[in-house]
């Protein structure tokens, strides 16, 4: 261009011409919720769990219901002896049973005794041919030369045999989470889902219809919401039967009316929206209003309160299964799993730390994502 | 001149209860009007005088309170909403606002292809692209703005979406309900020149609301003037400019700027004090005498019939007797 002052050519199509890429919807919303640190971690760990839950049972060898005495109370982090001929270690069990464990931390068998010493308070075990005395006189128990008296070296080694150690019937703890896991997801999944429906549908109509429709519908979704949740789980139990059906049922029969009132709520104010009027005009019938207007509408705060109501639901599962009126052993769920690990609190900690951590770690990761999910919903925030 | 009208208003009223249903606002009251076929009826006055709720009740969003609406030769006023529904596809209605009536979920050939579902002109939303692509080009969009979303397009092609999506039906009237008030004054002027465009190739009729009394005169046929829920005053638009019969209009015309500063200075400045009066109690009588400078005695007590003075000019006001 060698003048300068030249107008610059400017055709309709440029004038048109929307220069922004063009996404859908869904594209609109993954774009704005990684930009969010918080919840793309939430959102891989709710990845990485469903794929524990659902893959991590075929990888390991142990059964979640079978019972296995010898190995019982085992922790993670062993406390062990070296044997005498320094090939491997030796570990006390809490039934006062010494079990060898390999240099890499697999569990091995149990020594055999050859004799007991009441008088002294000892035991005799043999570990491939040398005697090894226990000393069960006093807590802590010791391993030690029987000649000499010296204590065995003591080392803290990985537990490789059982990764979260056992629980008192000698189950593997890690195998038992996979599958405890597995229901809390299961849980919050149908109940989010048994949710979404029943609460679109009940808050839709009653926001759409509004006036005295509303009014009673509301107000049996005020009585429902009023009776205590356990009372319900109980109620149905006795007409289920015990299981994880009667949780769901109970979850499902109940928990959605904070839905219902989200979703009301969204409906009244929509419906006297612009664009729900123009669709009026054009003569589209209240199905195509509701189908098409009003619900996409209030998908964003619909999908915040589900991944809310998720957590809460998981961990309503696990409070059930700890007062032991969710899951019948020998199924596992985290909540049974802390149950279990109540009896012995204090010489085994780590077996409620770990199904506690787990139902941590669960609910952050879906409250991350419900966080994300607001944020990125909202198309006023479009950048 | 057609052998009828498109539509006829007669003595509509809408009243609207508030609070505990004791208090009731006037919004519309017995206003009465014509609007033949192919030409444009301009509806203009202050905000909350009822404009919008009169256009509203017309297209039957809103339930009247007495009076008779008649489109075509059909008595559409006690219609069921399902009665209605063949009804719609005759009457469309243009929005104030291009940003709140348009679903920002929806992409641009839903929006358009919506009407054409909804009345089962087309089954398929694949089908309804062969009066999409048309529609979009004829108001100034290309095929490549359909699977676009609404909140992409600046105002103005928001506006010219929704007036696509009105006029895809092929309507005999369409309802403007302030088109061009929230829009910059260039748009302005696209927008206006594509409705007056598409009405002279398909001959339909506009009701024009507006409160910009400048573009009503350049679109609209005739003009009437509401207050307080009054139709005051109507006539041919040009007419109301020359010759404003009313005081409030008079006062109206009075607040357009003009653009030639020796007129201007010419110009007898008569404005209006004070406010609007509440809709909810309406003086009594003709409902300006609160705001009018020539206000006697009468017109406190009796409310002004519409009365057809000489050339079709007609006027509620007791100066005229």
């Amino acid at each position: 261009m060698e003048n300068k002052w030249d107008l610059l050519e400017s055709s309709n199509e440029d004038r048109e011409k929307i220069w922004t890429k063009n996404r859908t919807f869904a594209g609109d919303v993954w774009f704005r919720f990684r930009k969010k640190p918080t919840a793309i971690a939430g959102f891989v760990i709710i990845v990485l769990l469903i794929a524990f839950a659902l893959a991590g049972p075929l990888f390991t060898s142990y059964n979640y219901s079978v019972q296995n005495l010898e190995v019982v109370n085992i922790p993670p982090i062993m406390k062990v002896y070296e044997s005498p001929d320094e090939k491997g270690y030796l570990y006390i069990t809490q039934s006062i049973k010494v079990v060898y464990v390999e240099k890499d931390g697999t569990l091995g068998s149990q020594l055999k005794k050859v004799r007991d010493v009441a008088k002294e308070n000892i035991t005799i075990y043999d570990c491939n041919g040398q005697e090894v005395a226990l000393y069960y006189e006093q807590k802590p128990y010791l391993l030690a030369d029987p000649e000499s008296k010296i204590v065995y070296n003591i080392k803290h080694i990985w537990n490789k045999s059982f990764i979260l150690g056992t629980d008192s019937l000698g189950r593997d703890i890690l195998t038992r989470l996979m599958y405890g896991t597995r229901v809390s997801l299961l849980v919050a999944f149908v109940a989010a889902l048994v949710n979404m429906v029943i609460g679109i549908i009940y808050g839709g109509i009653a926001g759409y219809l509004g006036g005295i429709v509303d009014s009673v519908m509301m107000r049996i979704v005020d009585i429902i919401s009023t009776i205590p949740l356990t009372l319900y789980v109980i109620l149905i139990m006795v007409l289920l039967g015990t299981g994880l059906k009667s949780i769901i049922v109970a979850l499902g029969s109940v928990y959605w009316v904070d839905m219902a009132r989200v979703v009301r709520g969204q409906t009244l104010s929509l419906k006297e929206q612009e664009f729900v009027v123009a669709a009026k005009t054009i003569g589209s019938s209240t199905r195509t209003i509701l189908k098409q207007h009003i619900i996409p509408n209030a998908m964003g705060s619909i999908l915040v309160t589900v991944t809310m109501l998720i957590p809460s639901a998981i961990f309503i599962e696990a409070f059930l299964g700890y007062l032991g009126i969710g899951l019948q052993p020998p199924l596992a769920s985290l909540g049974t799993m802390c149950n279990d690990a109540t009896e012995n609190l204090r010489s085994c900690p780590f077996q409620l730390f770990i199904p506690a951590l787990a139902i941590c770690i669960i609910m952050f990761a879906f409250n991350f994502v419900g966080d994300g999910l607001r944020d990125a919903l909202d198309p006023k925030l479009k950048k | 001149m057609s052998e009828y009208n498109m539509l006829e208003v007669n003595n509509l009223t809408k009243h609207y209860k508030v609070g505990a249903g004791k208090q009731v606002v006037h919004a519309v009251d017995n206003v009465s009007f014509c609007l033949e076929k192919g030409r444009t009826l301009g509806l203009v006055g202050e905000s909350g005088c009822g404009k919008s709720s009169c256009a509203r009740t017309i297209i039957r969003i809103y339930e009247p309170t007495s009076g008779q609406i008649i489109l075509g030769e059909q008595d559409i006023t006690t219609l069921s909403q399902k009665q209605l529904k063949p009804i719609r596809k005759k009457m469309q209605m243009i929005f104030q606002d291009p940003y709140a009536s348009l679903n920002a979920r929806m992409t641009v050939r839903d929006i358009i292809a919506e009407p054409l579902l909804a009345h089962k002109v087309v089954r398929t939303k694949e089908e309804a692209n062969d009066y999409v692509y048309p529609m979009l080009e004829r108001v100034g969009l290309t095929k490549e703005h359909a699977n676009r979303y609404a909140h992409e397009f600046s105002g103005g092609q928001r506006q010219r979406v929704g007036i696509a999506r009105a006029l895809v039906l092929q309507p005999d009237l369409v309802i403007c309900d302030e088109p061009i008030s929230a829009l910059d004054v260039s748009i302005q002027a696209q927008v206006i020149n594509l409705l007056k465009d598409y009405q002279e190739e398909q001959g339909l009729s506009y009701l024009f609301i507006a409160h910009d009394l400048s573009m009503v005169r350049y679109v609209s046929d005739d003009v009437g003037v509401m207050y307080l829920g009054n139709l005051v005053e109507m006539c041919e638009s040009n007419e109301i400019y020359k010759n404003p019969l009313h005081p409030y209009t008079k006062g109206l015309l009075g607040g357009i700027p003009i653009p030639n500063p020796k007129l201007a200075r010419q110009k007898i400045t008569s404005s209006i004090e004070g406010d609007l009066p509440s809709p909810i109690n309406p003086p009594s009588g003709c409902r300006f005498h609160t705001r009018c400078p020539y206000a006697k005695s009468i017109c406190s007590e009796a409310a002004p019939d519409m009365k057809i003075l000489e050339s079709g000019h007609s006027v509620a006001c007791h100066l005229y007797e």
